[in-house]
């Protein structure tokens, strides 16, 4: 994070991420991959994004995936780095080696020094740096002065092909991960109740760990671990990089093809994520946790991103929970139940959850607002909501969507990660489209058929 | 070559890029400084009413009464209930919420393009004539003592807080935002409408804002706002806040909260002003220590070679009157006295011998080639000029970081570096289980054992 003229706060990102620097080595694992020769010749596809807003799509023969965005509104451009694995990739006994993997990106190359990444990025004048993993997706991502993209283009295919891991930098960024956990989780009523949620309501699925890892399997994980990790996974085929700003598409195009065209294609490892059980019956769990007010979180199973009943459940979570007249502002905080209701809906490639949280005032208790919850849940299955309530509904999404391609960042962003998640951004542009046409009945229809008991769980947190 | 390498020629490219003027509204004997930024890349306009007085300007044993009249403000008005008023931003596809700071309240609009004239009728509303009904109130308090009591479960916020009460000691700038439980329970509608006619006047406010909406449209909205809220002859433009001072010697406290498997440390000294002639060089000094470099000292130090803590940073807060600058780092329980003396001796170093050769060229070109990005979005031009006005800043202060540091030198650095720095001084304040940790903390902060304060994390002390 790069200076601010008022205060701030700590490099901490949102989501698992970090930047780290390096250290340099010997004595372990070298990752090696093959290199191809030939490059791709093929044309951009040329497609909207909102308004104006173009986005040129090209795909490599290697099977990169290249998106650019041109605006040349200043002189900047945001590259982003967006790798199709994340914990979802894990298996059991190694949960957190996509995150702790992705801290192991920032150490040395074959031709880089340990922290020279960092010192050849920061010294360019680079804003922004870092990186995060979720459960489905890994990505790195760094915005650049526009005379740049032949640097960083080099350093960032440099460390898809050439990364150096070594035990010491390895044990080192380890106990900066766990850290970091008990950063977000150890010490974290928001972040133990989040962990337990997923816990609670996926059984058989990679989706039941934390992103971060169980501090257990952190202390199990050698560099060896993630020299194979990368092997499998961070290759062209398995990524897509995301330019908007500042450049030409064909100039990015080219110089993509310049800096990662000879790299191979890889076989990723054989996938083993489990499909998860129907869910039978209302699961809850309490926690005690060093906190004055009590906690809720409610979820529920809720379809893969790409289900063409997602943009109706979009809709309910706007009628529940977006904006101040929504429902369970209404029944929740108007009534001096909570000081804070929210609803997310939680984008992930396989179904997920849609999760419902509040923040308890004083005296109250989380069974109360547990209540009112299921009681507007049942309403929603029970009454067809007004056209009125509908479309306030709607705007509010409809705002939270421009806002959210506010810059090139954050344009990056969207690109990144329904391109992987859903296989294509347009996925997410048609989910907006689509949320505006969702009818009363099918907010009814949606409810039925997710937000019924035996897929709820729920997690209370409690005084200790 | 060096110096071609140190032209701060990314922030000339940037300096072609649109600017925000402040145009005061012509129209009328008040004035509303106006500044928007016509932006049409999306259908959404951001726009910002501020106070040029934040929570400094909460009278005595009344703390938090600034945010509470900001959010009594969309809690009703003389002609529309909240309930009413949440419906009609919802329809617009737009929010409106407050932001308190030490010295601004800020009323942060946003809302589809379409919607812009309704939008701004509902904010003339809301800011010239509201209610302040006695049900509201209750209901606020209830929500914000919540909220403080929530606030106890995050570490790194009440941390953070603790500090700035235990650093400020009395000062205005310690004042939390929010209060403290104790006085937002004691507040009444008259207090608060006493406030409202105490901050709300023309020469106070400011309006700032980007997107996809005619300007002079703008303008003529906030000179219907001057002329319902004028002020008095004397009304000053600026709030008075007294000069903080550091205290006599080094002290330590301790938030005590049980089972911290972590810890939160944050130790500093009383700040600079930004218009300050040694700013550059003393910024230029904190971004090699600790100031949002991965390559920076304290990150390399406590991070890259110790793996002892997620974050180690450094920075300044800033205000009408220097406020603070710290030092931040959250390392494991069992690496936190070591940490902390580690951190401690780092600072005492920068204050005796400065930063290299090597670190001072790093971070120059880092900063002057980086400098162009504090202002290369419509919305960073914004924060910028509310930061400007608030703060009583020259117009267009942030653009000047390039050419400014470009122009500094090390020995001004290192002279600069060794005048401000007090390690002497310095206030630590480490959120930890206390019973564990007392002792080694007070070795590590080299203060008597019997001069350590040790307050639990639940009092409200200072």
């Amino acid at each position: 994070m790069k200076p601010s003229p008022i205060s701030q706060i700590s490099k901490v990102c949102v989501l698992v991420p970090l930047l780290a620097v390096i250290t340099a080595m010997a004595g372990s694992g070298c990752a090696t991959k093959n290199l191809k020769t030939g490059h791709d010749a093929s044309k951009a596809e040329v497609l909207p994004l909102v308004g104006t807003i173009q986005v040129h799509r090209y795909k490599l023969d290697n099977g990169l995936k290249v998106l650019v965005v041109e605006d040349h509104s200043s002189p900047t451009f945001a590259y982003q780095t967006w790798f199709r694995v994340g914990s979802r990739d894990e298996n059991v006994g190694y949960t957190g080696l996509a995150h702790l993997f992705e801290h192991m990106m920032f150490k040395g190359t074959k031709s880089l020094k340990e922290g020279e990444f960092d010192r050849i990025l920061e010294g360019a004048g680079a804003e922004g740096e870092n990186a995060f993993t979720s459960r489905d997706y890994t990505a790195y991502v760094q915005e650049m002065p526009a005379d740049k993209l032949d640097m960083i283009a080099k350093l960032e295919s440099d460390r898809m092909l050439n990364l150096v891991v070594n035990d010491d930098s390895f044990k080192t960024e380890r106990e900066v991960v766990q850290n970091e956990r008990r950063f977000r989780t150890e010490n974290s009523p928001d972040g133990l109740m989040y962990q337990e949620i997923f816990g609670l309501a996926f059984t058989k699925h990679s989706y039941h760990w934390p992103v971060i890892g169980y501090q257990e399997d952190l202390n199990r994980m050698s560099a060896a671990n993630a020299v194979d990790f990368y092997k499998g996974y961070y290759s062209p085929n398995h990524a897509t990089i995301i330019v908007v700003g500042d450049v030409k598409a064909d100039a990015v195009h080219e110089m993509v093809k310049k800096y990662y065209g000879a790299f191979s294609p890889q076989q990723p490892p054989a996938p083993s994520i489990a499909d998860e059980p129907e869910q039978k019956s209302a699961r809850r769990k309490v926690l005690k946790l060093n906190i004055q007010v009590e906690k809720l979180m409610v979820g529920y199973h809720t379809p893969a991103i790409t289900n063409a009943d997602i943009p109706a459940i979009m809709a309910l979570r706007g009628v529940l929970a977006t904006g101040k007249s929504s429902r369970l502002q209404r029944a929740l905080v108007e009534t001096g139940i909570v000081s804070s209701v929210d609803a997310y809906d939680i984008d992930d490639k396989d179904p997920s959850l849609m999760l419902i949280g509040a923040n308890l005032q004083k005296g109250k208790t989380a069974t109360q607002a547990e209540t009112i919850i299921l009681r507007e849940i049942a309403r929603l299955s029970k009454e067809l909501v007004s056209k009125g309530e509908l479309d306030r509904a709607k705007n509010g999404l409809s705002f939270q969507f421009y806002q959210g391609l506010d810059n090139n960042h954050e344009k990056a962003g969207f690109l990144g990660r329904f391109e992987t998640i859903a296989n294509s951004f347009e996925d997410g542009v048609q989910k907006m489209k689509s949320v505006q046409i969702v009818t009363p009945e099918e907010i009814q229809r949606v409810t039925r058929k997710y937000f019924e008991p035996r897929n709820r769980s729920v997690i209370v947190g409690v005084k200790k | 070559m060096r110096t071609q390498n140190l032209k701060p020629v990314f922030a000339g490219l940037l300096s072609t890029l649109a600017t925000l003027a402040i145009v005061a509204s012509a129209n009328s004997a008040q004035a509303v400084e106006v500044a928007f930024e016509r932006d049409t890349n999306l259908p959404v306009v951001n726009l910002n009413i501020a106070v040029k007085a934040g929570a400094v300007t909460d009278p005595q044993g009344q703390s938090g009464i600034t945010n509470f009249m900001g959010e009594m403000l969309l809690r009703g008005t003389k002609k529309h209930t909240k309930e009413q008023l949440d419906l009609a931003l919802d329809q617009m596809g737009a929010t409106l919420e407050v932001e308190t700071r030490a010295e601004a309240l800020i009323l942060r609009g946003a809302v589809l393009a379409s919607q812009v004239g309704p939008f701004l009728d509902i904010v003339n509303e809301i800011i010239t004539q509201p209610r302040f009904p006695e049900s509201e109130v209750k209901k606020l308090k209830s929500q914000i003592v919540s909220n403080l009591l929530e606030e106890l479960g995050s570490d790194q916020a009440l941390g953070g807080k603790r500090f700035t009460q235990f650093l400020f000691n009395g000062h205005p700038y310690g004042k939390p935002v929010m209060g403290n439980i104790r006085d937002v329970e004691k507040l009444t509608g008259d207090q608060i409408r006493k406030h409202y006619d105490a901050l709300i006047k023309d020469k106070l406010l400011l309006v700032v804002g980007n997107g996809d909406a005619n300007e002079g449209q703008i303008r003529s909205w906030a000179d219907q706002l001057a002329n319902v809220r004028p002020s008095a002859p004397g009304d000053r433009d600026f709030v008075e806040v007294p000069q903080p001072q550091n205290p006599e010697h080094r002290r330590l406290l301790i938030v005590d909260k049980a089972d911290r498997t972590q810890t939160q440390i944050s130790a500093g000294q009383i700040g600079m002003r930004m218009t300050d002639a040694d700013f550059f060089p003393v910024f230029l000094g904190n971004h090699a220590f600790g100031g949002g470099s991965f390559s920076a000292r304290l990150m390399v130090e406590i991070r890259v070679k110790r793996g002892w803590s997620y974050g180690a940073n450094s920075y300044f807060k800033h205000g009408l009157k220097p406020r603070s600058w710290q030092v931040h780092l959250f390392p494991a329980s069992k690496d936190t006295a070591q940490a902390l003396a580690l951190s401690l001796k780092m600072i005492e170093d920068l204050q005796k011998n400065g930063i290299t050769k090597e670190e001072f060229e790093f971070s120059k070109r880092s900063l002057v080639n980086s400098a162009g990005f504090m202002y290369n979005t419509p919305k960073k031009r914004v924060e910028n000029k509310l930061l400007e006005r608030t703060l009583n800043l020259p117009d267009g202060f942030m653009k000047t970081y390039g050419p400014e540091l470009a122009k500094v030198t090390l020995p001004q650095v290192n002279q600069a570096l060794s005048t401000y720095l007090k390690p002497e001084k310095l206030s630590i304040a480490v959120l930890a289980t206390a019973a564990d940790m007392k002792e080694p903390l007070a070795k590590a902060a080299g203060v008597p054992l019997d001069q350590v304060v040790v307050q639990p994390y639940t009092e409200e002390k200072f």
